[in-house]
């Protein structure tokens, strides 16, 4: 549980790093786009009103110029005889002056729309004065007309020219101040823009070197464990094999203890019972009677320790070989239970090594012991075959079978496990109905 | 009564006492001398040439049953009788085998040692009684449930004595004396019986009239 914890919170960190740095970068992307967009959408909407303005400016000027020369033509050349409809170009211009004005676009600036109006009001008077002065021309004469124009209509006009430079200085002003806004603008953007670049590339280089350092570290512990579970998985079946030798090696000597010593001890107290018999007289019966019983308790203790030494390990195995061996093993199942057990050798070498005779007779034991617990089967049969480098091991019975695919008991596992160390090879045939074969095969010892 | 030296030879102290104790009892035996394994034995045998040796199955440093092919081998007159703890076949064919002429159980040589002894010095043979009844126990199961009929009903009167003979460690001019016939025609009941009951050699006759009950 404590092993999966970290992968855990890992998992959050990655996802939580690896989101927020995208969620960032995006948000800086949308950013600069609407920043940009913004820009452009400011720049253009003050290129067009400057544009309108200058178109305005340009009009007027024109306009002006074209209404100046006319009212400085009439008053000059004004007589008498200077026929009314003359007026009427000049009131025409007027219009013109005027619709260029209202053509200005509808001022924000405070100063601008205080320009505006001084022109409006400077026009208006210069208007004032120019119908006045043509008001007045029907009376006067053409000495007055022309004092007129130099006195009340010229310096008006030039009021109005001057109003009209102040606009146009400072329309282009108001265009280079916001054209310096924009750059301004723009450079903030960038700032921003590249403030969050170093963020996102920052801390997305801290998290990719955090995210190899610990991929790397988890490769390497991977490996390492690695390495570590091939040796402990050596370790283990060599562990195994020792286990097993320890154990045959604890069994042989048990066997031997209790054979030689217990079993030699018994036998010898048996022969000097039978000497004590010898010496009771007969007729006291009583005293027999005491000894049979000593006697017999004797001779099942004897039974005991023989049959226990026996299971153990048998004492053919070292004392006869190994075929003796399997033919006692035959015989003692075939006498304790319903299974008659047959062995045939062939070729079998007396001067076996002795983990040989100890693996070859404990797959033996194992197989009929299988064979008479769970094959139901009356005959049995063991063949142990030395030829051709190899000596090969088949117990066959003809019980019921299994399906031998699928169970696989702690026994057979056990009898594996004895011949792969020999590096020999174990195989089990069974099918229901069919009996069961158990095959060995050890490579010969040279 | 015959006079018969007798070796012992055996691993265990007290189990040796134990027979020389007994065989004190009976003057016809003398104890010549004592092996504690089976390279003393044969070594032991070699110079004292007993008429029997009495060896345990069990011994280090050269076990009874091949101490007692070697001394079979090379004094085909000494008798020897072997001790066991084993009632098994394989050990009382593989004694036979080697040569052993009785073969007694360590439980019950008190009771049979002198009987063994005496036979074997008359040129015969001996089995504990148990050993007989194992062997028979045997041989008895396995015909029952191969179903198969006993071979001995397939011998003729003639085949059973001398089989009985045989296995007694008579000689075939014995027999033919014994029965009034030609060492021939003894010779002839003799490979028909070896035939019809399946035998190998005279270790494996041995075996089989023990089974019987033919010898004792």
């Amino acid at each position: 549980m404590d092993a999966l914890r970290p992968g855990r919170t890992l998992r959050w960190v990655l996802l939580g790093g690896f989101g927020g740095l995208l969620a960032l970068a995006s948000v800086a992307g949308f950013e600069a786009l609407r920043a940009l967009e913004n820009m452009h959408a400011e720049e253009q909407q003050a290129r067009t009103a400057y544009l309108a303005r200058s178109q305005a400016l340009l009009e007027f000027r024109q306009g002006l110029d074209a209404w100046g020369s006319r009212v400085q033509e009439y008053f000059l050349t004004w007589s008498p005889d200077t026929p009314s409809d003359a007026v009427d170009g000049i009131q025409g211009v007027v219009v013109q002056i005027r619709t260029a004005l209202n053509g200005w676009p509808q001022a924000g600036d405070p100063e601008e729309r205080q320009l505006v109006e001084a022109l409006r009001s400077a026009l208006q008077e210069q208007e004032q004065a120019v119908n006045d002065g043509l008001a007045e021309g029907r009376t006067k004469d053409t000495a007055r007309m022309n004092r007129y124009l130099h006195d009340e209509v010229l310096p008006r006009h030039d009021r109005v020219v001057q109003s009209e430079e102040k606009i146009a200085v400072w329309d282009h002003r108001h265009f280079s101040g916001l054209d310096a806004q924009l750059v301004e603008q723009f450079a903030a953007v960038r700032t921003r823009l590249s403030r969050l670049l170093v963020v996102i590339l920052g801390s997305g280089f801290l998290l990719a070197m955090a995210s190899i350092v610990y991929i790397l570290g988890q490769d390497r512990e991977a490996r390492q464990r690695y390495a570590e579970l091939v040796e402990s998985r050596t370790q283990l079946s060599d562990l195994s094999a020792r286990l097993l030798e320890a154990q045959e090696e604890e069994r042989r000597s048990i066997s031997r203890e209790l054979h030689d010593e217990v079993g030699q001890s018994l036998g010898a107290l048996l022969v000097d019972v039978g000497r004590l018999a010898a010496d009771i007289a007969p007729e006291d019966s009583v005293a027999r009677e005491r000894l049979k019983r000593v006697k017999e308790l004797a001779e099942g203790s004897v039974n005991s320790v023989r049959n226990i030494a026996l299971l153990l390990r048998p004492s053919m195995l070292d004392d006869l070989g190994l075929v003796a061996a399997l033919e006692w093993l035959a015989r003692e199942v075939s006498r304790r239970g319903e299974m008659e057990v047959e062995v045939e050798a062939s070729g079998v070498s007396a001067s076996l090594p002795e983990d040989y005779k100890t693996c070859i007779y404990r797959v033996v034991q194992e197989a009929l012991n299988n064979a008479q617990k769970h094959s139901g089967g009356h005959n049995a049969r063991v063949r142990v075959e030395q030829a051709n480098g190899q000596i090969a091991i088949r117990i066959h019975d003809d019980g019921r079978g299994f399906e031998a695919t699928r169970t696989r008991g702690m026994g057979l596992l056990g009898m594996e496990e004895r011949v792969t160390r020999l590096k020999g090879t174990l195989r089990v045939e069974s099918a229901p109905g069919a009996g069961t074969t158990v095959e060995a095969r050890l490579p010969e010892v040279s | 009564m015959i006079q018969a030296t007798v070796l012992l030879a055996d691993d265990h102290k007290l189990m040796r006492r134990g027979l020389r104790l007994i065989l004190e009892q009976h003057p016809e035996f003398t104890v010549v001398g004592e092996a504690d394994d089976g390279r003393q034995a044969v070594a032991l045998a070699e110079t004292l040439n007993p008429d029997i040796v009495v060896m345990d199955v069990a011994m280090p440093n050269l076990n009874g049953i091949e101490a007692a092919q070697q001394i079979t081998g090379r004094h085909p007159k000494t008798a020897v009788v072997m001790l066991s703890m084993h009632s098994d076949e394989s050990y009382v064919l593989r004694a036979l085998k080697a040569g052993a002429r009785g073969y007694l159980l360590k439980d019950s040589a008190e009771a049979d040692l002198t009987q063994a002894l005496q036979a074997v010095r008359e040129g015969k043979s001996f089995f504990s009684p148990a050993v007989s009844r194992v062997l028979l126990e045997d041989y008895g199961r396995k015909l029952r449930r191969a179903g198969a009929e006993d071979s001995w009903d397939l011998l003729t009167a003639r085949e059973r004595e001398t089989l009985q003979l045989v296995a007694e460690g008579k000689s075939s001019k014995d027999i033919a004396n014994l029965l009034n016939l030609s060492v021939y025609t003894v010779e002839t009941h003799r490979s028909n019986l070896m035939q019809k009951l399946q035998l190998k050699g005279i270790p494996e006759l041995i075996l089989y009239a023990v089974r019987k009950g033919l010898i004792a």
